[in-house]
């Protein structure tokens, strides 16, 4: 056998100059049409197509405002969580019940300014509630005068107005009458180890957080948003690589943890979350070639020439329009010349100094 | 070579006078060509605005067709016309100003405060780029002059009204010009570069010909370009409406005409513009004009500016060559011959250039470019010419030969290792050879597909290609790591029973395999004469390597250059191994790909040898297997009927969390995937390694017990799009007319008893078909979406790199992180970092 190089490889580190963006993108989108490709080999089996995959990778790096299925965890305190007692009391105190959940029909009186509610008495056994505690805090909670008629609650509106009256009862059926608004339908999970923690089916976090016997520092919720709201920047990037993260490993993709990273750096660096594509971080590049080369061309060409935009060619769209060499990789080094004789050190472009 | 740096490019309107300066001819005539075929002179192909056909002289610069760029020609505008595209910033302006006084609708307060905050602003760069100028409306009376404001209307694309009376295109240029430069710079918009009245044309910019060729067909006929039949279209209206104005036309006629101008204008500049009917060609077709030109995929922007056609490439079919090494591809002679690589002439290699010059066949010169960048063919003719002239500087393009760096290539190109560089190795065949190991990176097989090559053509390109693109650079996938190269399927097959711990191969055998492999040695005899296979694998590796692992199969041990214990799987030979990555860091990657070449070429030798196949056989089963395959059927089915009765006598403890319909289908559900998982632990129990279905299963090389159990015990629960059970298809919640009411058994779910094996029911068939048409559908749903993702992804991070320090800034030197991955740790390189602790 002929004579081998043997260099043995001791560094680690990325290389200067390495584009990882490009590569975080990479392995996040070159993956995403694998995946479909493969399923294809499985004829039909069990392609259990839940709401994550990838629809759930779009709505995390598009910063949707509401997750389509929020989810939060709530971990207890030390006692609660040894308790199912004091967890279930926990949970009736996030549990979100409205009234639409615990009427089956309501008759409005339209002569008599009445809306008559009549009430599904086992749901509200299932949430611990009596006909006259529902007409306790529904009247409390809209100011209206609510009495107890057998199985069912009769609101008097005072008023005849048909408009009005109709209003009224679609307000009161949206009125949620225990738990927490927002904070969804509470279930309570045991672990592996007999704990006790809820999982909640919805985001609003910064009322959850103010229970008592909730685990104020372990509540999570998959919500990029909320997370935000209540504990800043920081955590909104962390949940959003964690989000990202356990998407993946559910479709058995394996991509470096460093690569979701960047893009969950890249959508909060500048302090609020941004997402990708048009009206994110795409459409809020500074380069007027690199806008018109992605999406609405004709828009951003007139915008520039209405307002004087300056394109100073420092990104890669830029550079690969004109031709010339991207400033990444190794077109990221600049030589520098001495020159024998001259004190001064001449930099190949004046271009690489951004202020 | 670069050319002139670009500093930076500055966007802006035309003023009317840049207009007439740049032009340098007035288009009068709404015509072409006259009847013999000659440019019109003030025409729209005047020849002042240079020319195409190859015979005539440009009347501007003197130059012919190929070298003259073109030049602006322009329309005077009778009456001016908005350009539609600023419309919007029209309207805009008009609210912000008061159209008594021309001011700007803010008190001085404001104003002073807006001009304290824009001053702040340009100081950091961020100021000069975009529009921030908040939108002025809805004041009711000027602060400067006390007039009340009127309202001001747009309705698209380009009619204006002031308080309802239309204001035409010539009074709101009167008004804008109006405005004082210290009041627009309070807008954002600096007077210099913009003035708003240069945003209603009365000169019209035409552009050179050469920008819309006319074409001549084969009937000798000439068709126009849109762009030119729109410039007609102007210029046609714009001479009625001159010759109507001259002579004192009713003022309808007149708007009438002008209207019509507008329109066309409008359309030459955006033929999508809202609120007007596209402009069509004769045939129907709606006319490309200058906005279509520029946007979408195929537009200037995406089509020719971002992706560009190069020469120095070639395309072809792909297919296997086993026996050439994993980072080299065999190049079809007839390409070798017409690709060209540059030599560089010097005074210290110049007798070696006469030599090559001087050749007559297959590596020969067949271009040389001399120093003042022309290049000349060489033929025979002058072949002695060029031998005598050849001086240092010059540039011979040499045809390509074994060793060569070449780039290749398959699309779609989803990752940096779709594009990888190669030694070219030039071979007989029309078609493209790479090794199989190779197919991975870029998604490629044999069933025709083509890849592209590309020959670098300078000296820096060659070497990053060289030393950053080379196979062996790629065989760890930036993604996570794993090993993407690598060899797979027969190989592992082949492998793994080399290295069962019952191979024992005879003298023939071994040298044979050995001596595929470049080994002129034998290992130590064992027993009998014999040598076992583990002995003959570790000739292959390393001299010294030592390597331990933990795999479902037991132990896998290397000791000093000899596997020791274990079997070769898919878990020590694949994408997850940790022995690649240990010859990687302790020999390099030169040494790692030749590994992998040469166990390939072992592995393959050996499975060729003792053979292994799959048939019918593999998937029969056996009267055992056929009883047990019954029971976990009626024991799943019994129940599941005995879940259903639960449920219907309300006996069934519902979920947590679902109601007692939602758990029964859940709990139904998960039985009955219990029992498909079952039988394939009864099969996977009961088949041994003499079914070579299973020895593929479990070496890893191919398939699943998943596979092998739907093709001979069942296929179990079909799928929906939803995720949950069929349920729907014929009328009143049954799937088919042979499915009993009210039945939400398995069977009448889409459960499939039956195997491929056994063959399926027509009802089962049926049941099938949904599901793998439900998979369909996903499928192609999701690559369309997946698609667009991943161009988002790649626009928006694209210009992230790590700096010299390990940091992650975009090009503007934004920090996007302070440390890399918070470790500097490269993906690739996470194995390696693990590996080194331990």
């Amino acid at each position: 056998m002929n004579e081998k190089k043997r260099e043995a490889i001791s560094e680690f580190d990325v290389h200067s100059g390495e584009p990882v963006g490009i590569i975080a993108a990479q392995s996040i989108g070159e993956p995403g049409t694998q995946m479909i490709l493969r399923t294809f080999h499985y004829a039909g089996i069990e392609a259990t197509i839940a709401t994550s995959g990838l629809p759930r990778i779009v709505e995390l790096v598009d910063a949707r405002k509401r997750p389509a299925t929020p989810i939060t965890y709530v971990y207890l305190d030390s006692e609660a969580r040894k308790s199912l007692e004091k967890a279930e009391s926990v949970a009736k105190r996030i549990n979100e019940v409205r009234m639409n959940g615990l009427v089956r029909r309501a008759i409005e009186n339209f002569s008599k300014g009445t809306v008559k509610l009549i009430l599904d008495m086992q749901a509200a056994e299932a949430v611990e509630l009596t006909a006259a505690q529902i007409a306790q805090k529904l009247a409390k909670a809209t100011g209206y005068e609510a009495s107890v008629e057998g199985g069912s609650i009769l609101i008097r509106l005072h008023t005849n107005n048909m408009k009005e009256i109709r209003s009224a009862s679609v307000r009161l059926m949206k009125k949620v009458i225990q738990g927490i608004e927002g904070a969804g339908k509470a279930i309570i999970q045991q672990d592996k180890s007999g704990t006790f923690y809820i999982i909640a089916a919805g985001s609003n976090v910064s009322e959850i957080i103010k229970l008592d016997g909730v685990d104020k520092s372990r509540l999570y919720t998959n919500d990029v948003f909320a997370m935000y709201n209540l504990f800043g920047i920081e955590a909104a990037r962390n949940t959003l690589v964690n989000e990202l993260k356990k998407t993946l490993k559910e479709q058995k993709i394996n991509v470096d943890e460093r690569h979701l990273a960047v893009v969950a750096d890249a959508m909060t660096y500048a302090g609020d979350i941004k997402g990708i594509g048009r009206h994110g971080l795409s459409g809020q590049k500074i380069s007027v070639f690199a806008k018109a080369a992605y999406e609405e061309t004709v828009k951003h060409l007139v915008n520039a020439a209405t307002f004087g935009e300056i394109d100073h060619m420092r990104g890669v769209t830029e550079n690969i329009l004109v031709g010339k060499q991207i400033p990444l990789g190794t077109g990221s080094v600049k030589l520098a010349i001495k020159r024998s004789g001259s004190k001064k050190v001449e930099s190949e472009k004046k271009q690489d100094k951004p202020q | 070579m670069q050319a002139e740096a670009i500093e930076y490019i500055r966007f802006g309107v035309i003023s009317p006078d840049s207009i007439k300066k740049v032009s340098v001819a007035k288009l009068t005539v709404p015509d072409t060509y006259n009847e013999d075929g000659y440019p019109i002179d003030g025409g729209l192909l005047d020849q002042r605005l240079g020319v195409i056909d190859p015979g005539l002289v440009c009347k501007t610069c003197g130059a012919r067709a190929k070298t003259c760029p073109g030049h602006f020609g322009h329309i005077e505008l009778v009456r001016p016309v908005v350009h539609s595209e600023f419309a919007k910033t029209i309207y805009m302006i008009l609210q912000a100003t008061c159209l008594e006084c021309h001011r700007i609708l803010m008190d001085d307060e404001r104003i002073e405060e807006m001009r304290k905050s824009l001053a702040e602003e340009s100081e950091s760069e961020e100021a000069q780029h975009g529009p921030q100028q908040k939108r002025i409306r809805n004041v009711k009376k000027c602060p400067h002059c006390e007039a009340p404001t009127a309202k001001i209307k747009l309705s698209s694309p380009t009619y204006f009204t002031a308080d309802e009376r239309r204001m035409k295109p010539d009074e709101i240029r009167d008004i804008l010009a109006k405005i004082s430069s210290d009041d627009l710079r309070l807008i954002n918009i600096d007077p210099t570069i913009t003035r708003p009245e240069w945003m209603v044309l009365s000169y019209l910019l035409a552009p050179p010909s050469s920008v819309r060729p006319s074409i001549t067909l084969e009937s000798g006929e000439r068709s126009e370009d849109d762009l030119t039949h729109k410039l007609v279209d102007i210029m046609r209206i714009n001479q009625r409406l001159d010759q109507n104005i001259n002579a004192g036309a009713p003022q309808i006629i007149i708007d009438d005409l002008w209207e019509l101008l507008q329109y066309h204008v409008t359309a030459y500049f955006n033929n999508e513009t809202s609120g007007i009917p596209p402009a069509r060609h004769r045939s129907g077709r709606a006319l490309k004009t200058l906005a279509q030109r520029l946007k979408g995929k195929e537009g200037r922007f995406r089509y020719n500016l971002s992706g560009k056609r190069v020469n120095y490439s070639a395309r072809t079919v792909i297919s296997v060559d086993p026996y050439i090494n994993i980072d080299e591809v065999g190049v079809p002679q007839e390409i070798a011959e017409k690709l060209t690589v540059p030599f560089y002439v010097t005074t210290w290699n110049l007798e070696y250039a006469k030599d090559l010059l001087s050749r007559t066949s297959y590596p020969m010169v067949l271009n040389i470019i001399s120093r003042d960048g022309k290049r000349k063919r060489i033929i025979d003719t002058n072949k002695d010419e060029v031998l005598k002239g050849v001086v240092a500087g010059d540039i011979l393009e040499k045809q390509l030969v074994d060793g060569d760096m070449v780039l290749f290539n398959r699309q779609p190109s989803l990752h940096r290792i779709s594009i990888m560089a190669h030694k070219a190795k030039v071979l007989p065949g029309k078609t493209f050879r790479i090794n199989y190991c190779t197919t991975a990176p870029y998604n490629a097989d044999f069933d025709g597909d083509e890849m592209n090559l590309h020959v670098p053509q300078t000296l820096e390109a060659q070497a990053e290609a060289r030393y950053l693109m080379l196979v062996p650079y790629q065989i760890f996938s930036p993604r996570d790591g794993s090993a993407i190269i690598t060899n797979s399927e027969d190989g592992i097959t082949g492998m793994y029973n080399l290295t069962k711990e019952t191979t024992y191969l005879t003298n023939a055998e071994a040298s044979y395999l050995l001596g595929i492999c470049g080994i002129y040695e034998l290992p130590k005899q064992g027993k009998a004469g014999m040598y076992s296979g583990r002995d003959v694998f570790s000739m292959i590796l390393p001299k010294g390597l030592g390597y331990e692992q933990q795999t479902a199969h037991g132990p896998f041990r290397i000791k000093n250059g000899r596997l020791a214990e274990g079997l070769i799987t898919k878990e020590t030979y694949g994408r997850d191994n940790g022995l690649f990555v240990k010859i990687a860091m302790d020999y390099g990657y030169e040494e790692l790909k030749d590994f992998i070449y040469i166990s390939s070429k072992l592995a393959d030798a050996y499975v060729t040898l003792c053979g292994t196949t799959v048939g019918v056989k593999e998937y029969s089963i056996d009267k055992k297997l056929e009883d047990e395959r019954s029971i976990i059927i009626t024991e799943t089915f019994s129940k599941v009927s005995k879940l259903i009765d639960d449920y219907r006598n309300k006996k069934l403890e519902p979920l947590i969390g679902y109601t007692l319909k939602e758990s029964l289908e859940r709990i139904i559900i998960s039985e009955l995937n219990a029992a498909r998982s079952h039988a394939g632990d009864v099969l996977a129990r009961h088949e041994d390694e003499t079914n070579s279905a299973v020895e593929m299963a479990k070496s890893g090389s191919r398939g699943s017990i998943l596979n092998l159990e739907q093709m001979s015990m069942f296929l179990g629960q079909q799928a929906t799009l939803s995720g949950g059970r069929i349920k729907r298809g014929y009328y009143s919640n049954r799937l088919l007319p042979h499915i009993a009411p009210n039945n939400i058994g398995p069977a009448a779910r889409g459960f499939i008893v039956t195997s491929y094996y056994s063959g399926l029911s027509p009802v089962d068939l049926f049941m099938h078909a949904v599901g793998s048409r439900g998979s369909e559908v996903y499928k192609a749903l999701l690559t369309g979406r997946s698609g667009y993702l991943y161009r988002r992804l790649s626009n928006a991070l694209q210009d992230y790199y790590v700096r010299d320090d390990k940091s992650v800034r975009d090009v503007n030197n934004n920090i996007i992180q302070t440390v890399y991955g918070g470790d500097t740790i490269s993906p690739i390189y996470t194995q390696f970092a693990k590996l080194s602790k331990e």
